[in-house]
């Protein structure tokens, strides 16, 4: 049986994970890859006009699936934290892939996450649908997703220790777990932050490999995957009340982790046109980065931004934190 | 204390309840381009069209001498419940520090702040005045919603065109010096008669058109953002119903769960088999009370939305499958502040002229064709 993981939205942080887990059950399981045009635009068409590039691009994968596989995987985010909810969409997402793309009908996998606080998504009862639908045992399915979660764990603590999610989801495929930790090293001229969800940052068709782009402008970069969860929370305590969403949290989390980071020189915020909730992210982001007096632009992408403008953009922004960190160095010196 | 709040639908009901507490009340009026221009001009540029028009209108009250804003804090998944927190940002930055925004989150999420807010805005009445007025205040808004469905149900037909209108406005002003029960219910009785004294058309109940509004609270409530939409549809012929009206609004949120109305938790169930968890917003109750009208016998919908509002995104998402599973044509209208109202008559015009060619016996066929352009070359779905 093959079943088709969209390469889109959480795809980037959770794939080790899923992976491992329908593997460890038999299937085959089909990684539909990087956002291309073609499904961009198969996506674009099928979903409604106003919705999120992310959505969108989504729809798409779904679509390119179904056509190489039986099933697709569709989870319906609710909740990993307590008393926090995903984005609406993501709540919303098996809804409306039935509404949207025609041939989903039935060959939908889509297990409802909701968690009071388990980030690593790996409770057996979550997949507990599965043994209805193919027959697994509960045994089965708790044997799979335990192993799932002890690659995942692996995974994460990659990210922590310093790797950007798209490295270290290439240490999973390729299984150089060790050599990649040691990898691990910095020796740009300046430090950027570089904030979004990872499926505006890593999708190389919505930020346009914006961190690629800025490594070779010899820039070191630090994501919010590399801040763990304790610590991104615990620099929202000072917020009268937190936002509802998970994702957004970290983001912001993290953002305020490292403007408090001497190595950060600047923040970049990603994110795709006609999001929701970033439309508040967005604006603590600038606020706190102009408190703590550090440099901060936002990239907002859709399907129809340009490359050589972008370019331009980040050329600038970083042009200027070197000019920045020259003149405080020859003032030292 | 100067008092004022957000305007939304019968502003005349909070009017009532800060009277009631011997408040100082200041009437936020009724928004227009202005407050929408004063609204866009402080807001986010993404924040929703609803966060941008209550900006505004508390702007205008604090021109007219507001120092005390009172509003709801709003919980679950969306960004309702950081308009609060957003607009006293606002209002700081711009410099407007004697003004103080009472923001009432739901209970259940911090009790003592809750309770702190409702002896602030209390006032000193006695508490078992406050009792009797606030179920005075419950009996006020039935009947006005009452009125208001007749309302709805006569204006299609009215021989006098805009009479229905002007009646409803002067039932209004009569409302508003309602102090109490005895008054209310006589008040009431009286405007009864009101409408139902005016000349209207007999039409065979098989040439009615009915047409249900549903979607986000505040483009459904509030006419000043949505054109007037149940006007237009009245002046078209049509009879209107919406999916939300304050007195259910009331029993379905503020009256504890197991003290609800039943018919709220059909509506729920009703949504849920398309969107099977609830995920914010009316979203669920958008498609329930879609699933509920096409049941009870109406012939189409206009969905109302801020434009990319996050629930209704999905709900927008599923109308083509909706529609086409259960046979009733929807159109779905995005609402911003670049939406002109000349469209959006046309859109509307459209839709009820296939709605009317419908009924009549046409083809679906026919009806679908003239839809493909539309959906073609608007951002509208219709289906
Ligand atoms: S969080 Fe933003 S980008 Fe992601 S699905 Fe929601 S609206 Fe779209
Ligand atoms: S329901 Fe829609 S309009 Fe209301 S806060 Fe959410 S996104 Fe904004």
């Amino acid at each position: 049986m093959k079943i088709a993981i969209p390469h889109s939205l959480l795809y980037y942080y959770y794939f080790p994970l899923w992976d491992t887990f329908f593997k460890e059950l038999g299937f085959e399981v089909v990684d539909t890859g990087p956002t291309t045009k073609d499904i961009l635009d198969k996506g674009s068409k099928a979903a409604v006009s106003d919705i999120c590039a992310p959505i969108k691009i989504f729809t798409g994968h779904v679509i390119e699936g179904l056509k190489v596989a039986d099933y697709v995987f569709v989870p319906r985010f609710a909740r990993i934290k307590k008393p926090e909810y995903f984005c609406p969409k993501f709540m919303g997402l098996p809804d409306i892939i039935e509404g949207t793309v025609e041939e989903s009908k039935g060959r939908v996998i889509s297990p409802i996450i909701n968690e009071k606080n388990n980030e690593n998504i790996s409770s057996p009862k979550i997949y507990e649908m599965l043994t209805e639908m193919f027959g697994f045992s509960y045994r089965e399915i708790r044997l799979a997703i335990k192993r799932a979660e002890e690659v995942f764990e692996r995974f994460k603590k990659l990210m922590h220790s310093g790797l950007s999610c798209d490295k270290a989801l290439d240490s999973y495929r390729t299984g150089r777990w060790e050599e990649d930790l040691r990898r691990v090293k910095k020796d740009g001229d300046v430090t950027i932050a570089v904030l979004g969800y990872v499926y505006d940052v890593y999708d190389s068709f919505i930020s346009m490999d914006v961190i690629k782009k800025l490594e070779n402008l010899g820039v070191n970069i630090k994501t919010f995957e590399m801040v763990p969860q304790e610590v991104a929370y615990d620099n929202l305590k000072h917020y009268r009340k937190r936002l509802f969403w998970t994702f957004s949290n970290r983001v912001l989390g993290a953002g305020l982790h490292y403007l408090k980071d001497p190595e950060v020189d600047g923040v970049i915020h990603v994110t795709a046109f006609g999001c929701g909730p970033d439309a508040i992210v967005g604006r603590f982001l600038q606020y706190e980065s102009d408190v703590a007096g550090k440099p901060f632009t936002t990239l907002r992408v859709d399907e129809h931004t340009g490359e050589g403008h972008m370019i331009t953009r980040i050329e600038a922004f970083v042009d200027m934190l070197k000019r920045k960190k020259w003149a405080k160095l020859s003032e030292v010196l | 204390m100067k008092v004022s709040f957000p305007y939304m639908g019968s502003a005349i009901v909070y009017k009532k309840l800060f009277e009631f507490l011997e408040h100082e009340v200041v009437m936020p009026p009724k928004p227009t381009q202005r407050t929408m221009d004063l609204g866009v001009k402080y807001s986010p540029e993404f924040a929703c069209i609803p966060l941008k028009m209550v900006m505004g209108t508390y702007l205008e009250a604090i021109e007219k001498g507001a120092k005390v804003l009172v509003t709801s804090g709003g919980h679950g998944p969306c960004r309702a419940g950081f308009y609060g927190d957003t607009h006293r940002n606002i209002l700081k930055s711009l410099g407007y520090d004697d003004v103080e925004l009472i923001i009432f989150d739901a209970p259940q999420d911090n009790w003592r702040a809750f309770f702190r807010n409702v002896q602030k805005i209390r006032n000193g009445v006695p508490w078992h005045k406050v009792i009797n007025r606030m179920y005075t205040l419950y009996r006020f808004v039935q009947k006005l919603d009452e009125l208001e469905k007749m309302v709805q149900k006569i204006r299609p037909y009215e021989v006098n065109k805009g009479q229905t209108t002007q009646v409803w406005n002067q039932i209004h002003e009569k409302f508003d010096k309602v102090k109490t029960r005895k008054q209310l219910y006589e008040v009431y009785e009286e405007c009864k008669q009101m409408l139902l004294s005016i000349p209207t058309r007999k039409v065979d109940e098989k040439d009615r058109i009915r047409v249900g509004i549903v979607g986000e609270i505040y483009v459904v409530m509030e006419s000043s953002i949505n054109f007037g939409i149940e006007e237009i549809l009245g002046n078209l012929g049509v009879e209107v119903e919406r999916s939300l009206y304050l007195f259910e609004w009331i029993n379905d949120n503020l009256v504890p769960w197991i003290l609800r109305p039943k018919r709220f938790k059909e509506i729920i169930k009703k949504g849920q088999r398309y969107i099977k968890i609830l995920i914010g917003g009316h979203a669920v109750e958008t498609v329930g009370h879609i699933i509920d009208f096409k049941e009870r016998g109406f012939d189409g919908i206009v969905h109302l939305m801020p434009f990319a509002c996050l629930p209704e995104l999905v709900t927008q998402s599923l109308i083509p499958k909706i529609s086409k599973e259960i046979d009733i044509p929807i159109l779905s209208l995005p609402i911003d502040e670049q939406t002109g109202k000349a469209n959006m008559l046309t859109r509307i015009e459209a839709f009820i002229d296939l709605l009317k060619n419908r009924k009549r016996g046409k083809t679906r066929e026919i009806f679908i064709d003239n839809i493909q352009e539309d959906v073609q070359e608007e951002r509208v779905v219709m289906v």
